[in-house]
C-alpha cells in the first residue's frame, strides 16, 4: 500500500518538473511550482512516516527537512533557469544547504571543505567560463536568453526516466526500513572506534591525558599489551607514568576526550587510504597538466599570428615555424 | 542519544538518515534530468556536479548510519575528482566554444563517422 502512495507522490513531482521545464509551461509557472513542491513534500512525509524517528530527534529532523526544501528547490532552479549565471548561483545555494545537511549528519570537516572547494573554487571556475563564453552584446540587453537556454530538449522523456529511478530507489528505502535500520546504529561500536583511533595518535593521547591529570609525563602500554581499555560507560582507562612515580598507574579518560571529526577523518586518510590519497594527488596533477595543454594550444596560434602580423616570420628559423604550424 | 559525546558523531544517534537519502536521490535525479534536458554545455556539466552532490550526500548518510568515517573520506576523494573534472571539462568547453561560437550542444550533433 505504501509504495503505491509513494509512486503517486513521484508522479506529482514529475508532472510539476515537466511543466517547469516545458517552454509552454511558463504560463502555469506558479501552478507547476506548487505541484512540484507538493510532490516533494509528499515524498518526504512518506519517508519520515515509514522510518520512525525518536522524540529526541525532532529538532534535527525539522532542520533537515528545511534544508531538503532549500536544496531541492534550488536544484530545480539550476535546471530550469534561463540564465546560466543564475544557474551557477543557485548551485551555490544547493552546496550551502548540502553542507548544512552534512553538519546535521555530524560530518563537520567535509561540510566545510565542501563549501570551500565547491562554492569557493569550482563554482568560481564555472562563473569565469560563463563570462569567457559570453553571448554577443545584442543578446545581453534583450529581455530573454538565447534559444538553447530557453528550450529544453525532450523534457517529458527525461523526467519520466529520472522519476522511474526515484521510484525504484524509494522502493529500496522501504525494504531497508523493514529490516529495522536502527539496529545497525551501534553507539558502542562508534565509541570503540573512536578510542581505537585515539590510541593510534600518541601525541593527542598524551595531550588528553595531561588535560585530565597535569602530573602525567608519558602514556605507556597497559599490561595486556593494549593502549586503551574501553569501559561500558564509554570512558577509557589508560596506563600513565606520573611525575615522581616509578611504576605506571591507571588513568580514566572521560568520553568528552574522544577525538573529534577532523582528527578521525585525517587519521583515516593517512592510515587506511594512503594509496588513494597519493592517487588523488596524481589526478589533480594530471588535471593541471591537461588544463595547461588545452590552454596553451590557443596561445601558440595567437603568438604565431602576432609574429606573422609583425613581420617577424623571417627572423624565426624554419624548424620553429613548422612546429608552430603543426600545433595548429 | 548522547549530546555530550564528541566521538566525531555529535548531534544525535538516530539522526534522520532516511530523509538525507531521499534528498540525495532527488538531487541525483534532478541532475540527471537537467543533463538530459539542457542544451547549454556549461549547464550540462553543472548538472553532473549536481549528481556528484547527490552521491556524496548518500555517502555521508551511510557513514552516519554505520558510524564510520570511511564514507566521509570517500567524499573528500569525490571533491578531488570533481575539481579535476571541472578544470578539464571547462577547458574543453572553452575550446569548443571558440570553434563554433556557440555553447549549444546541438551545434556538435553532426559529429560521427562520415
Amino acid at each position: 500500500m505504501v509504495p503505491t502512495i509513494f509512486y503517486a507522490a513521484c508522479a506529482i513531482a514529475a508532472a510539476g518538473l515537466t511543466l517547469l521545464l516545458m517552454q509552454s509551461g511558463r504560463k502555469f509557472r506558479m501552478g507547476a511550482t506548487i505541484l512540484g513542491l507538493a510532490g516533494i513534500a509528499w515524498i518526504l512525509v512518506i519517508v519520515v512516516q515509514t522510518i520512525p524517528t525518536p522524540a529526541s530527534d525532532i529538532g534535527p529532523l525539522g532542520l533537515m527537512i528545511l534544508c531538503a526544501f532549500v536544496s531541492v528547490a534550488s536544484a530545480v532552479r539550476v535546471i530550469t533557469h534561463h540564465r546560466p549565471v543564475f544557474c551557477a548561483l543557485y548551485f551555490v545555494l544547493v552546496v550551502v544547504s548540502g553542507a548544512a545537511i552534512y553538519v546535521l549528519l555530524s560530518a563537520e570537516f567535509v561540510a566545510f571543505s565542501l563549501v570551500i572547494v565547491y562554492a569557493g573554487a569550482i563554482l568560481i571556475t564555472y562563473l569565469f567560463v560563463l563570462m569567457l563564453a559570453q553571448q554577443s552584446p545584442a543578446d545581453i540587453g534583450s529581455a530573454d536568453a538565447v534559444d538553447y537556454d530557453r528550450i529544453a530538449r525532450e523534457p517529458a522523456g527525461a523526467v519520466i526516466a529520472g522519476f522511474v529511478l526515484i521510484a525504484v530507489l524509494g522502493g529500496s528505502i522501504f525494504s531497508v526500513s523493514e529490516q529495522k535500520a536502527e539496529s545497525i546504529l551501534d553507539q558502542n561500536r562508534a565509541i570503540r572506534q573512536g578510542w581505537g583511533d585515539l590510541s593510534m595518535m600518541p601525541k593527542l593521547l598524551l595531550e588528553q591525558a595531561r588535560r585530565t591529570d597535569l602530573t602525567v609525563t608519558a602514556v605507556v602500554a597497559r599490561t595486556d599489551g593494549q593502549m586503551i581499555a574501553v569501559q561500558t560507560d564509554h570512558s577509557a582507562i589508560i596506563s600513565v607514568e606520573r611525575a615522581g612515580q616509578m611504576t605506571p598507574s591507571d588513568l580514566t579518560l572521560a568520553p568528552s576526550l574522544l577525538p573529534d571529526n577532523t582528527s578521525r577523518v585525517g587519521m583515516a586518510l593517512v592510515t587506511r587510504f594512503p594509496v588513494s590519497l597519493e592517487l588523488a594527488g596524481i589526478i589533480l596533477l594530471m588535471a593541471m597538466f591537461g588544463a595547461v595543454v588545452l590552454a596553451r594550444k590557443q596561445t601558440d596560434i595567437a603568438d604565431d599570428d602576432r609574429r606573422a602580423l609583425a613581420g617577424l616570420g623571417k627572423v624565426m628559423d624554419g624548424s620553429q615555424s613548422s612546429q608552430g604550424k603543426a600545433n595548429r | 542519544m548522547n549530546q555530550e559525546l564528541s566521538s566525531g558523531f555529535t548531534i544525535a544517534a538516530n539522526a534522520p538518515i532516511a530523509v538525507a537519502l531521499a534528498i540525495s536521490a532527488l538531487l541525483f535525479v534532478i541532475g540527471l534530468v537537467g543533463f538530459l534536458c539542457r542544451r547549454n554545455m556549461i549547464i550540462m556539466f553543472l548538472c553532473t556536479e549536481l549528481m556528484f552532490q547527490g552521491a556524496a550526500l548518500a555517502m555521508i548518510a551511510f557513514a552516519r548510519l554505520r558510524m564510520d568515517v570511511s564514507g566521509q573520506v570517500f567524499v573528500i576523494f569525490i571533491l578531488t575528482v570533481a575539481a579535476a573534472e571541472a578544470a578539464l571539462a571547462l577547458a574543453l568547453v572553452v575550446l569548443l566554444y571558440r570553434k563554433r561560437e556557440t555553447l549549444s550542444a546541438d551545434a556538435w550533433s553532426d559529429l560521427g563517422e562520415s
